[in-house]
């Protein structure tokens, strides 16, 4: 892979002061040891930061973030590096600060339900460290074992459980940011305040941001009680339109279920090829349907379910019996991904979404679509929240795949918006997806982000060329292998 | 300056001219801007013009046994952009949380009559920063809000209520954990205390929503707490046609018994769950640190010539 020439300069000097301040261990420099941190999950487009610091502590962090404010630097912060759009890459190079050795749990409130975590910890130990109280830390993206909660907080990640429960900015309190002139401020609830804070919420302007405001270093979440019973069913359907149907008639029927994840054929047979669950390999489409809650009720609950998956002409529904049963189909869900290997040497994946009773319009589309541009595309989806994730299947040896591949997911993204829906869900803009800004939003709508914007970062310093049309682009751009969820 | 548009047209041209001659707005009443412009009930999302009514909003939706999941008081004159502007919540928060969990899109007029939008239609969305959550709470203060999206949720099949009365706020503090500690997930956990009882007695009081099952489940389980005793809304209702001035309190929820003891005996409802408290009496100290320089530069870049509402701190 080559590198376009970076054109942020660090002086030795500057790395030297950077090395005074974290310590020399905790910096990273020379092209061999940054190749680490050329791009994050999003793998096609590439870039080498000049530098990469680690630091240990919210002063660090300020200091660091001060003498890159002196010096001019690009700073990009970073997690674990699983973005999937690119907003991690520095596409100018520049400075990156990397959260993963604050990776503390700092505090566990069990009576008032909160947790204060380092911006690095892992989305997934925190519900480790509380469930043994019957408590977890709700937002569950399907890279939770790897992901930091600073990320989560930046890209206000969702998962498969956000139907009922809501993505990252219902759950986060409050965070401490430093600011991009090295500023350290508290937004939103302190851990021994109230909930309510007075004033603007710029705690929840600050989510999703794409880490374009400042460098998140602890984060204060919400916990909440674990349920006290699954109830996860399996639905095998003819095609995906008795499927989709059937999610809507769930949510009609008065029912929220924890998660309702929809597989088409395709992603079915490679899942079944790699795990070996059972799936059937001559249906059209599988819905796992997962409810949740109090024990009481949720056998009558899951009947209605049947009862309606069955009106829909499914042609069985299997009921986890155990937890074992229940982990393995999960197992498959999230994994599903790791499956296309078998498939395909390359895909592209988006992560678009539709109001959910237009989903089998977007599917028959996406059928449509697949025709056109002669590739195959299996989709794994959040159905319940009409989040589609259609895989374009493709060989990066074969240009004309590479191009028809690109063409099909913009076609995909292009129908999600005319439908009334989004561009992305969950992964964000990054670099990816900032020509469907323009698509999506107005000029004043833009203008109004980038108001906010110059209010955090007057000088657009704080992760640059990202989520904008007319950013930079990176020089080299050859779609690559690429892993997703 | 008193502005009562007819439509949003109207709206956008008396904000440009009023930016333009630096005219301060008093107050925009969007009454003429009731329109539920769509619910799409399989979708669960309702997009509504903000001058509608809470109630009247309510009303539309409770055709199909949906709900904005939002009860704060008196409905009938709160509107959709009042609603915003001002993150008011009612009891049922505890098990629903507030305004800004449900508002998924948003049209705003901002202070010189550009229309923005942020958000849109879908439960899922993070195209772009989320200027919505700007506008909660801001109190008119940098754009009108004029239209809003929400997502729903099913109306439950069954509500019921119970109470205890404690002897003391100690007795009172001891059940509330022993309700945040069980099993049982309540949407009201409410304290109060609406006027001074011979005995001194607070009243706890809890609230389930949900499947028929789900509910007469966790009320046996409360009466093992020891709520045996029927109760309703009615506290709140008491309370608020009271027009004496309330004040607000939020406080890390652990402590509301602690601060409610130095509040003299004023009455006062607390949402125990949440830590917050509404008070009568005296306004105690606040003592919170705000992010005050980045407030006022949001104002000033949204709302350069100030024309719009201050925001209250
Ligand atoms: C296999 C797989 C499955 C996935 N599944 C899901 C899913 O189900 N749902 C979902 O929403 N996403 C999913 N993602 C995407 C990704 O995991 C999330 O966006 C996650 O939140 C990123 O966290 P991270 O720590 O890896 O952040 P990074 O990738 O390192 O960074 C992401 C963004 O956050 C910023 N950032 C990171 N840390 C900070 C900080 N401390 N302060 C300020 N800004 C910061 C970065 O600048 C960047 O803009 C998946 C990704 C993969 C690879």
């Amino acid at each position: 892979m080559m590198h376009a020439t970076v054109p942020t300069v660090v002086s030795a000097e500057v790395v030297d002061a950077l090395c005074a301040i974290v310590g020399k261990e905790n910096v990273i420099y020379g092209d061999e040891e940054l190749l680490v941190y050329e791009c994050d999950a999003y793998t096609i487009e590439k870039q080498l930061p000049n530098v990469v610091v680690l630091p240990q502590t919210t002063g660090q962090v300020a200091a660091v973030v001060k003498l890159c404010a002196q010096h001019q630097l690009p700073i990009i912060p970073r997690g674990a590096g699983t973005s999937l759009s690119g907003t991690v890459l520095a596409v100018t190079g520049g400075v990156m600060i990397t959260l993963s050795r604050m990776a503390k749990i700092l505090e566990i409130d069990y009576r008032n339900r909160r947790a204060l975590v380092e911006a690095g910890c892992v989305n997934a130990w925190i519900t480790n460290a509380v469930k043994a109280q019957g408590l977890f830390y709700a937002p569950d993206p399907s890279s939770q074992s790897a992901c930091t909660i600073g990320g989560n907080v930046a890209t206000n990640s969702g998962g498969p459980h956000t139907l009922k429960l809501g993505v990252t900015t219902n759950h986060v309190l409050g965070f401490e940011m430093v600011m991009p002139d090295g500023e350290i401020i508290w937004f939103g609830t302190r851990p021994d305040g109230g909930e309510e804070v007075d004033g603007y919420d710029l705690r929840g302007a600050i989510i999703g941001c794409e880490g374009m405001f400042g460098v998140v270093t602890r984060v204060l979440v919400q916990l909440i009680r674990a349920p006290q019973m699954y109830k996860t069913m399996m639905g095998v359907f003819e095609n995906v339109d008795d499927a989709s149907r059937t999610v809507s008639d769930i949510i009609a029927a008065g029912m929220v279920p924890g998660a309702m994840e929809m597989m088409d054929q395709l992603i079915t047979q490679a899942v079944e090829a790699a795990y070996h669950f059972g799936f059937p390999l001559d249906a059209g489409a599988v819905l796992i349907i997962e409810l949740d809650g109090l024990a009481a009720g949720l056998d009558q609950q899951a009947e209605r379910v049947i009862e309606i998956c069955k009106k829909n002409k499914a042609r069985e529904v299997r009921m986890a019996k155990t937890d074992q049963e229940r982990m393995e189909l999960w197992k498959c869900r999230k994994r599903a991904f790791g499956a296309i290997g078998r498939l395909s040497p390359n895909f592209l994946t988006q992560d678009g979404v539709v109001p959910r009773s237009k989903l089998p319009e977007m599917m028959r589309f996406i059928r449509a679509c697949s025709e056109k541009h002669g590739l195959r595309i299996p989709n794994v989806f959040h159905a319940g929240d009409g989040n589609i994730h259609p895989l374009i299947l493709y060989d990066e040896r074969e240009p004309d795949q590479v191009r028809r591949a690109l063409e099909a997911g913009h076609d995909i993204l292009n129908m999600c918006i005319e439908m009334g829906g989004s561009a992305t869900g969950e992964h964000g803009i990054g670099v990816e997806k900032i020509d469907f800004m323009a698509k999506q939003f107005t000029k004043e709508d833009l203008d109004a982000m980038r108001t906010l914007r110059r209010i955090f970062d007057p000088e657009n310093r704080c992760n640059p060329h990202k989520m904008f049309p007319g950013s930079k682009r990176c020089a080299d751009f050859a779609p690559r292998k690429q892993i997703a969820a | 300056m008193i502005l009562q548009p007819s439509n949003t047209e109207q709206l956008v041209q008396a904000l440009a001219q009023a930016s333009a001659r630096k005219e301060k707005i008093e107050c925009v009443d969007l009454s003429a801007l009731n329109r539920v412009i769509e619910h799409t009930a399989e979708d669960m999302t309702v997009t509504v013009e903000c001058g509608a009514t809470l109630t009247a909003l309510q009303t539309e939706l409770a055709k199909h046994r949906q709900w904005l999941a939002m009860d704060p008081p008196n409905p009938d004159q709160l509107t959709i952009g009042a609603l915003i502007n001002s993150n008011v919540s009612g009891p049922r928060r505890f098990g629903y949380g507030t305004i800004r969990d449900y508002l998924i899109g948003i049209k705003v007029i901002l202070a010189d009559g550009t229309v923005i939008h942020s958000g849109g239609k879908v439960v899922k969305n993070v195209a772009g920063y989320d200027l919505m959550k700007l506008f909660i709470g801001s109190h008119g203060s940098i754009g009108v809000s004029v239209e809003a999206t929400f997502k729903l949720r099913p109306l439950p099949e069954l509500e019921k209520f119970v109470q205890v009365q404690c002897k003391s706020l100690e007795v009172a503090d001891r059940l509330i954990e022993a309700v945040i500690k069980s099993e049982i997930t309540p949407v009201v956990l409410d304290l109060h205390q609406i006027s001074k009882p011979e005995n001194n007695a607070v009243t706890v009081v809890l609230g389930f929503a949900g499947t028929r099952e789900e509910v007469e489940w966790q009320l046996a389980k409360a009466a093992d707490l020891g709520f045996n005793q029927h109760s309703s809304l009615d506290y709140e209702a008491t309370f608020w046609a009271d027009s004496t001035l309330t004040h607000r309190l939020s406080v890390l929820p652990s402590t509301i018994v602690r601060v409610i003891r130095n509040l003299d005996g004023a009455p006062f409802i607390a949402r125990a769950g949440n830590g917050i408290i509404y008070h009568r009496g005296t306004p105690a100290p606040r003592s919170e640190v705000l992010p005050l320089e980045l407030m006022r530069r949001v104002k000033d870049a949204y709302d350069p010539n100030h024309i719009l509402p201050e925001l209250p701190l």
